[in-house]
């Protein structure tokens, strides 16, 4: 299967281990990956706060470059930009008004027809499953992971139409197939503040030390994240949180591709393990994967 | 407190609904926004609190309190509203209406995050980290911050030192200014 890609502003920088993980995945999976052409900033938390219609042209910039060069499944990796992205595509479905704006403002005619998945949206097509259990060379037995979803992989409902909105199961169900054992827990999907990393940091540290404290608390080795976000929050916070509250955590903060990958049998550093803060060496030492 | 019902304090709820089509007169202070809300904890005005200050006009305190900007635009009180009122939607509208006028705002770094932020893709088409940290940290006069969370991230490849360019900045300037020119012929 053939994908656009959508790397985003993370990706290409602070969050690099989350792209090699997610290409040697793919790679695994049989799924190819484009890179969209010359694509830009979805806008993430300041254009929707600046003007309505900005939030619905950046996104749309990148989907009609992805749509000109014939592509109509789009893979966004990290979570504000894949709302952004979706939200875009909705409104020019649904809102005349906007898509004529729109239309005004560009030279190509963006007809929305490019759909937006979320890394963990692909894992959960028909038959990955069964594909994914059978790429399965070292098990992840022994290890306990907290799976932390974030804010808006499935909220709000309309826009995200995937798993369940207030519990959901899809990484889950990644870490049971590869032989790891999910959490139940209560934060998978609380906030971990972002938007304001840079600007209100005290509010962050406390949501930030609210999550690590539970998944503590249930017993996790890990954590594993699907978000560029909430893994520089929870990871490269973690001393900031540790010196604030004045706990001792060392919970590595891993992505769910990064955690494929070791089970898929690649090297750590084709999927850039020694790029995590928090050394997940003790946790895979668990089930004997380092 | 006491508020006298006048016929302009329907005004505010009225110019909302006109730029984002919520109508704040259907919120009857169920409190499920409030109790889901992650920075509720921090906000002088919570989020009912919010919606009945919006009902009844009061614009004053609702700007004073920085509520609309210490809203983390995590999307729960929106999934959780039973009357299906698009919370966040209604805090992007007052965020863009009174982004670029003058009151007393007490979160003021917000606004000039968001101003910077675009500033910086309008430039070269991605965000970059390390710029955007670096001026915003000598705008709040505050130059070191974080820099213990820097230095790790640095020393591992994770912060580039360079911007990122993309091929695509061009194309989005020009879309933004089409865009700016559309809203001023408002």
């Amino acid at each position: 299967m053939r994908y656009a890609y959508f790397p985003g502003c993370s990706l290409s920088s602070s969050a690099s281990d989350y792209d090699l993980s997610l290409k040697a995945v793919c790679r695994a999976l049989d799924i190819e990956l484009v890179e969209v052409r010359d694509w830009v900033c979805c806008g993430a938390s300041s254009a929707h706060a600046t003007s309505h219609l900005l939030s619905v042209a950046m996104p749309v910039l990148s989907l009609s470059h992805a749509e000109e060069d014939g592509f109509d499944r789009l893979i966004a990796p990290c979570l504000a930009c894949q709302l952004r992205l979706k939200a875009a595509n909705k409104e020019m479905q649904e809102d005349p008004e906007v898509r004529e704006k729109i239309h005004r403002a560009f030279d190509y005619q963006y007809r929305a027809t490019v759909r937006v998945y979320h890394p963990l949206e692909v894992m959960m097509e028909e038959g990955m499953m069964e594909v994914i259990r059978s790429r399965v060379r070292k098990k992840l037995s022994g290890l306990k992971v907290a799976c932390y979803y974030g804010c808006v992989l499935t909220r709000p409902p309309k826009i995200a139409q995937f798993d369940i909105c207030e519990d959901p199961q899809s990484m889950d169900s990644i870490i049971r197939a590869l032989g790891g054992e999910p959490l139940d827990w209560s934060y998978k999907t609380e906030c971990c503040g972002v938007s304001m990393t840079l600007t209100r940091s005290d509010i962050v540290l406390k949501l930030s030390n609210d999550i690590l404290r539970e998944a503590k608390e249930v017993g996790a080795h890990a954590i594993a994240v699907c978000c560029p976000l909430c893994q520089a929050n929870l990871d490269a916070r973690q001393i900031q949180i540790e010196d604030r509250y004045r706990v001792q955590y060392g919970i590595p903060i891993i992505y769910f591709t990064q955690l494929m990958g070791l089970a898929f049998g690649a090297f750590s550093k084709e999927l850039g393990l020694e790029k995590l803060i928090t050394s997940p060496r003790d946790a895979l030492e668990i089930c004997g994967l380092m | 407190m006491e508020v006298e019902l006048t016929e302009d304090r329907g005004r505010l709820a009225e110019r909302l609904q006109g730029i984002t089509g919520e109508n704040v007169m259907l919120c009857y202070q169920c409190k499920k926004c409030t109790l889901g809300c992650p920075s509720a904890y921090a906000m002088k005005m919570k989020p009912h609190e919010l919606m009945r200050a919006l009902q009844l006009g009061l614009e004053d305190p609702v700007l004073w309190s920085g509520t609309m900007w210490i809203c983390l635009s995590c999307e729960t009180c929106n999934t959780r509203c039973p009357q299906d009122i698009n919370i966040l939607k209604l805090i992007d509208g007052l965020r863009t209406y009174y982004l670029n006028r003058d009151y007393y705002n007490p979160v003021r770094e917000l606004p000039m995050m968001h101003r910077l932020f675009l500033k910086l893709v309008r430039r070269f088409g991605r965000i970059y980290e390390l710029g955007l940290v670096f001026i915003l940290n000598l705008k709040m006069v505050d130059p070191l911050k974080d820099t213990d969370m820097a230095m790790p991230m640095f020393l591992r490849g994770k912060l580039k030192f360079f911007p990122h360019r993309s091929e695509g900045a061009k194309e989005l300037r020009k879309v933004m200014s089409r865009l700016e020119a559309m809203e001023e012929e408002r």
